[in-house]
């Protein structure tokens, strides 16, 4: 299993290799945020991201910085208009684009393939079914059900989960259900039909792992879409409230740009392009490798 | 191993259809198969004859369930395979077991062919084989039975030929321990040695085994030495059916007569074919 994985990343283009380590690198300061966010909900104090440091506002990048206890720290990309350390906050702003791309890839992701194989597989009435709601819930835009579910619950992560999540699933029930249709029809299934064995097996140990590369890439291209949402909710400041989001961010850069403080707007600006570039460009070398209608 | 059946032709016939009619959804549709009716007795090899779209592969699936027939009754020892109050009907279909024309299809690509046959197993026999040293020595009996080396086991559909791929799919037929096997046109896609090898094969598996078969092929030739019985279809109906040998040396129907003299000659063809003339090659 390992030495296969290892096989095939191997055999992926250099494009795809270099996103494989900048996601990991990603991944690892997203982990590394979750636990230190972790240790000051613990102990109860105010994060060092959160903590407002004014007379230090808008040092530039690799400033030493006074803190309030007298002790100096190297600002590694400066400070913002409340003094607070850009990195840390960057690294924070790591954490919430994954929480939104892995918590709404694990609703999105599952239920869209679910009823893509149910639908592909039983054909009919359950297809019927399945295509209608899919249909509807295209219909719906995006960032108003977000604004929607935001008036709702309030401001916060729970609407972004939620809107990403409820219109995210049409593209990979979309897909999933086609490439089940085309299985459903093949030599193997109607075997499988032959040996009587039941549907959920036939679905979930047959069908499933040869439409498996389809679910991978829709998750490959969700989550950057995913991300880029939630930066967006931060910006337009109904996602993430109190949290340095990268919209936030953003947002927050916006005002002084004008007068020379570049630092806070290109740093988080450049941790956006480079993550969201290297996962597309992943999913097309996965695409490449995995979608078998595009191979040779 | 399938345990030897007697061969006795007993008064009820193991399979028996009656009047089928299946069709096709389409505007309009299209009846492949119309109002077909024969029987086959345990322990006996039928063969289905015919041209391309003569309804000859609706009538196996529309045996093994995948296809539901317009009209008509198909009867497996007296049950009525498609009458709904029926509580027999599902172990009917468990011992009514298909080969497929197309091996690498009919092959779930992502399984290794010994897990294809231990799940058979697993699924249908979990009385007899219950753990996995079991089931690992029954799949390599199987292997053998279909005369295949036992290191398949471990290899994934794509990675052996189109002859082991076929002995692959008769041996998991073969796994559900079934009453009647049908073969759907089960040498076409294989070239014309692996064919032969793959006849004799079955030749000798039903010989020990003493298996019901419904054979189907393009070919009356193939039939000819294998079935003890045969049917000439075309576009839907019986034209034709007795003795395979009769038929073929001695065809009453118009089809049949064209379906035997379809069948190359191969001693002839050969001799015709001296390979290409020496001096052209010299020319060149």
């Amino acid at each position: 299993m390992w030495s296969r994985t290892v096989d095939f990343i191997k055999s992926l283009p250099l494009n795809a290799r270099i996103s494989i380590v900048v996601i990991l690198i990603y991944s690892l300061a997203a982990l590394w945020a979750e636990i230190t966010a972790f240790g000051y909900k613990l102990r109860d104090e105010t994060p060092a991201y959160n903590a407002v440091n004014v007379e230090q506002c808008y040092q530039p990048p690799l400033s030493r910085v006074a803190m309030p206890d007298g002790s100096t720290r190297i600002a590694l990309m400066g400070t913002d208009n409340l003094g607070r350390d850009v990195f840390s906050r960057l690294l924070q702003g790591a954490r919430l684009a994954f929480h939104v791309g892995i918590v709404t890839s694990l609703i999105a992701v599952p239920f869209g393939a679910l009823l893509g194989l149910l639908a592909g597989y039983f054909g009919g009435r359950v297809d019927s079914i399945c295509t209608w709601l899919a249909a509807t819930v295209a219909a719906i835009p995006a960032l108003l059900l977000i604004l929607a579910v935001s008036l709702v619950v309030g401001k916060g992560l729970l609407g972004v989960y939620v809107g990403i999540s409820v219109t995210t699933w049409v593209g990979i029930y979309r897909t999933v259900r086609a490439e089940t249709l085309k299985h459903r029809g093949l030599g193997y299934v109607q075997a499988a039909r032959t040996l009587g064995y039941g549907k959920v097996r036939i679905i979930l140990r047959h069908i499933l792992p040869n439409v498996l590369h389809v679910i991978i890439i829709a998750f490959s291209t969700r989550f950057p879409a995913a991300v880029g949402t939630e930066v967006f909710m931060g910006f337009l400041g109904i996602g993430v409230q109190n949290e340095p989001s990268w919209g936030v961010m953003i947002n927050n850069a916006r005002v002084r740009l004008w007068q020379g403080v570049w630092w806070e707007g290109t740093f988080v600006t450049l941790a956006l392009f480079a993550l969201v570039l290297s996962f597309n460009q992943l999913g097309d070398a996965l695409r490449d490798r995995l979608d078998p209608s595009r191979a040779g | 191993m399938v345990e030897k059946g007697p061969k006795t032709q007993s008064s009820l016939p193991l399979l028996e259809v009656e009047n089928l009619v299946v069709e096709y959804k389409g505007r309009p549709p299209k009846r492949a198969v119309n109002g077909v009716s024969f029987s086959v007795q345990t322990g006996q090899s039928v063969g289905i004859v015919g041209g391309s779209g003569c309804g000859k592969t609706t009538i196996a699936k529309t045996i093994v369930g995948l296809q539901t027939p317009l009209s008509g009754r198909i009867l497996f020892e007296g049950h009525d395979l498609f009458s709904k109050d029926d509580k027999n009907r599902n172990n009917s279909y468990r011992e009514i077991q298909m080969v497929f024309q197309d091996t690498l299809g009919a092959l779930n690509p992502r399984m290794r062919i010994g897990s294809v046959l231990a799940e058979v197993l697993k699924f249908h026999r979990r009385k007899e084989f219950t753990d996995k040293a079991q089931i690992n020595i029954k799949v390599l009996e199987l292997l053998d039975m279909v005369e295949l080396t036992p290191d398949l086991a471990t290899r994934f559909p794509h990675e052996i030929s189109g002859g082991q791929r076929q002995r692959v799919g008769i041996a998991r037929a073969l796994a559900v321990k079934p009453r009647l096997l049908i073969a759907d046109e089960p040498v076409s896609a294989l070239d014309v040695a692996v064919q032969a090898q793959m006849l004799k094969m079955l030749h000798r598996l039903l010989e020990r085994t003493g298996l019901t078969m419904i054979f189907i092929a393009h070919d009356l030739a193939v039939v000819r030495n294998l079935c003890d019985h045969a049917i000439v279809m075309d576009s839907g109906i019986i034209v034709e059916q007795g003795d395979p040998r009769e038929l073929f040396s001695n065809p009453a129907a118009e089809f049949t007569r064209a379906l035997v003299a379809a069948v190359p000659d191969v001693s002839r063809s050969l001799e015709a074919f001296k390979g290409p003339d020496k001096s052209d090659q010299c020319r060149r």
